[in-house]
């Protein structure tokens, strides 16, 4: 009986519902929408912190200071430790491997170079490093790495980079500027590096210049070669000094400011399974032992700054749209139910409770909300996938867990929308409704 | 006569018209506390981004950025024209500048970086760093220095102790402040009062870099990149692209985060005060039945019906602004552990807009008007 005379409620005069059904429709759109960003945004901001380049730099513990200003070490080859090339595939076993999106490593010789026929050498820094490189991983497949997925912002003006282990180079932009009528694209630099001040030995190598790189940094005013020349250069094979880290971390909260040693071990699990940069950088030195492991601070301080705030921008926001989602359905159904006064006198004249009244109504708003609720869903995932793409370039990915939070929300809602109107009209007497005053 | 029916619709109706004035007022105050916030939060990310340190430096055009001031053949640059051209820029847009002079000295039997500059600007230019110690001493002696923590770990430094400084038969003693934690090169270098550098240096007044923390947007930066190099023709003024690019494209990303939900949120709530008002006018039709039967112009209806909406999207859009600008300090508050200086130009754009919605609800009234007064007044 009680499911009947709801059926029949809601099947007819349809125009009375439409308005409530819209409103849920729009507003779980939207919450669906803003709540699939929320908990997406972290991920993706993190992604393009990336673009910041390394966040973690590996350095050789060592007795000697680097002398090290603007990025470029004036330090002799043959002073201070060295790190093993063999030993960077390590990285990608690491527990949080694939949190490690890069890694580059850095070898600077101080050189003088001069072209074909040229008398004068100039002196500058030799940097080794890797533009794309197969890194063998044990047990996996070869992991391809280098500058270009660590230093993006490293810009070619000119011809290409150096293949992998060739003899070639490219030429900083100020460097290349400074000496444009000797040195261009295609002419071949004779390079010495001197490995000591004090020893008469000298090693030498011919590149073959193949192009010019801005760097917006001290590497303009140098010249850039394979990782496989600068160890050569320096008679230090299979060495380098520098491996600069890009890791895709978490900001810091409590837990990842503590000292690992005085963690419980519940805690200390939860702190090794997160990806949070000390978390990581203890990883990487226990894979690479005998180094320092260093967040740089400048780039892990700015993205946990950044992430943190807009992570609580975006809930602040999300929490307005679902206040407004629940406003706009909470006041569509409140009206319904007040245009349905006289429904209310009718059923009350011809003996019905105040609870049977407000039953077949919650009911009936329970539908709606249901229905309301799921077409909702299916068009706030829509409209995720379109800003997620207009915004970070790829689709939000769909949530099913968000599909039982938005119908909870929109009965939720819808019922607390008609329950003030219900209680009034409980109050009523059915006489002077329908006499319509 | 007109006012007269306005005031006694408003008055009795009240019970009806409140619904109608929440939904007004919650919407306003969202749609004012969004836009508030909308636009401060770009001005505040940008404040954030400055942690990231130095992003445009000043060298001398011919030498090299960072020329070890003790050769012969670095170039340098005078302290003052450089400085003086700094402070010319519009203070709003530099968070911090702070000149140095690099040296390769040595401190005990360790070559090391030393860096002359002004530790005042210096914890200014570089608010990421974690430092042990104090970067605040009493103004009077310049003989103090910050040392990265690699150097002070083979130096044997510790907050109070005292180092040597040896340069071409020159010396000057220092006393370490703190020891600072960078993660960068700078964990190696040891800081010192940009006088005490010269000195050693042999080289007064003199500077041989600028660093610069600025605003960062794409046209500010162009501003004072212009500016810079109109003031120091013998200088080379750049731009750290590794910053600069990175920072303008996360700002761009999270700008057009923020901007599509807060559009999302405005037009979800401006439909929401819509339906409102529309089964308001609804409520009407047996009003417009009437007059129709009557043979009446339906207009003075629609017009009354106009005037009360009117009324009611100011109040409640007037009231909800105010709610909004109190919301959004809040907010701020939460985000940015700082108060958002509230805008009252949004206070106009927000009522006309309340008003303007809520004469939009009038739009299914007006319809009304084509049907026939017969079926209305039975109720259908």
């Amino acid at each position: 009986m009680f499911a009947r005379l709801v059926g029949e409620s809601f099947a007819r005069n349809p125009r009375r519902k439409i308005l409530t059904a819209a409103a849920l429709v729009v507003g779980m759109a939207v919450a669906t929408a803003t709540l699939t960003i929320a908990l997406e945004v972290g991920d993706r901001l993190a992604e393009e912190f990336r673009s910041l380049g390394a966040n973690l730099v590996v350095t050789p513990q060592s007795d000697t200071l680097p002398v090290e200003i603007g990025g470029v070490d004036f330090r002799p080859v043959d002073e201070g430790a060295y790190l093993h090339e063999s030993d960077l595939g390590k990285l990608k076993t690491i527990f949080w491997r694939h949190h490690i999106l890069g890694f580059t490593p850095f070898l600077d010789v101080p050189v003088s170079i001069a072209a074909d026929g040229e008398k004068t050498p100039a002196r500058t820094t030799l940097i080794g490093t890797w533009y794309q490189h197969d890194v063998p991983v044990p047990d996996d497949a070869p992991f391809r790495t280098g500058a270009a997925s660590t230093h993006p912002w490293w810009k070619l003006k000119e011809g290409r980079w150096f293949a992998d282990g060739a003899e070639e180079c490219v030429l900083g932009a100020t460097f290349a500027a400074k000496h444009a009528g000797e040195i261009s694209i295609g002419s071949s630099l004779r390079i010495d590096a001197t490995t000591s001040e004090t020893s008469e030995k000298q090693t030498a190598a011919t590149l073959t210049v193949v192009g010019i790189v801005s760097t917006g940094g001290a590497e303009d005013n140098a010249i850039l070669a394979p990782l496989s020349v600068a160890q050569a250069l320096s008679g230090h094979p299979g060495e380098l000094r520098q491996l600069f880290v890009s890791a895709l971390t978490k900001p810091a909260d409590a837990l990842a400011e503590r000292d690992p040693k005085t963690m419980t071990p519940t805690e200390y699990d939860k702190w090794f399974c997160s990806p949070y940069i000390s978390s990581i950088s203890f990883q990487i030195t226990s894979v690479l032992p005998g180094t320092d492991v260093r967040a740089i601070r400048r780039v892990a301080d700015t993205e946990g700054r950044v992430l943190t705030r807009v992570g609580t921008l975006l809930w602040i926001v999300t929490l307005a749209a679902l206040i407004a989602a629940g406003l706009a359905v909470a006041a569509t159904s409140a009206t319904t139910v007040i245009e349905r006064r006289s429904e209310v006198g009718i059923m009350k004249a011809i003996g019905a409770t105040n609870a049977l009244v407000a039953g077949i109504f919650l009911a009936e708003q329970l539908m709606l909300a249901v229905i309301g609720g799921l077409l909702g869903y299916v068009l706030g995932t829509g409209l995720a996938r379109v800003l997620g793409s207009s915004v970070f370039g790829s689709p939000a990915s769909p949530r099913i867990v968000l599909l039982p939070v938005v119908l909870g929300l929109a009965s939720l809602v819808a019922i607390a929308g008609s329950l003030i109107p219900l209680r009034r009209a409980a109050r009523f007497d059915p006489a002077p409704i329908l006499r319509g005053e | 006569m007109f006012a007269r029916v306005l005031w006694r619709l408003l008055r009795g109706n009240s019970g009806r018209l409140s619904v109608a004035l929440v939904a007004l007022i919650s919407g306003s105050a969202v749609i004012s506390a969004l836009l508030n916030l909308q636009l401060d939060v770009e001005r505040r990310l940008a404040q954030e981004f400055r942690t990231l340190g130095a992003n445009l430096l000043i060298a001398p055009a011919s030498g090299g950025q960072f020329a070890d001031s003790g050769g012969a053949a670095a170039t340098l640059m005078d302290e003052q024209g450089a400085m003086t051209a700094v402070a010319a820029l519009s203070q709003s847009d530099v968070a911090a500048a702070a000149p140095f002079l690099y040296l390769r000295a040595r401190a005990g039997g360790t070559q090391t970086v030393v860096a002359g500059t002004h530790l005042r600007e210096l914890q200014k230019l570089e608010p990421s760093w974690k430092i042990n110690g104090d970067w605040r001493e009493p103004e009077d002696n310049s003989g103090r220095c910050i040392v990265g923590q690699a150097a002070a770990r083979i130096l044997h430094a510790t907050p109070g102790s005292e180092l040597t400084l040896n340069y071409l038969g020159r010396a000057a003693k220092v006393r370490v402040l703190g020891i600072v934690e960078s993660g960068a090169e700078q964990d190696s270098q040891v800081f010192v009062e940009l006088p005490v550098a010269q000195t050693l240096a042999g080289t007064p007044h003199q500077i041989g870099l600028v660093q610069l923390s600025v605003n960062s947007a794409p046209q500010a930066m162009a501003i004072i990149e212009a500016q810079l190099r109109a003031a120091l023709p013998g200088a080379e003024v750049m731009p750290i692209r590794q910053v600069t690019d990175a920072e303008v494209r996360l700002l761009g990303r999270i700008r057009l985060l923020i901007a599509s939900m807060v559009i999302l949120i405005l037009v979800l709530t401006a439909l929401c005060v819509l339906a409102t008002m529309a089964a308001l006018a609804m409520e009407r039709r047996e009003d417009v039945g009437l007059m129709k039967a009557l043979g009446g112009p339906i207009s003075r209806i629609v017009a009354l019906f106009l005037a009360e909406v009117s009324v009611l999207g100011a109040v409640g859009g007037l009231i909800g602004c105010l709610a909004g600008v109190a919301l959004s300090i809040w907010m701020g508050r939460r985000v940015f552990g700082a108060a958002i200086s509230p805008r009252w130009e949004i206070l106009p754009l927000t009522v006309a807009l309340m008003v303007a919605v809520a004469l939009a609800g009038a739009l299914p009234l007006r319809l009304l008007g084509r049907v026939k007064p017969a079926a209305i007044l039975r109720g259908e």
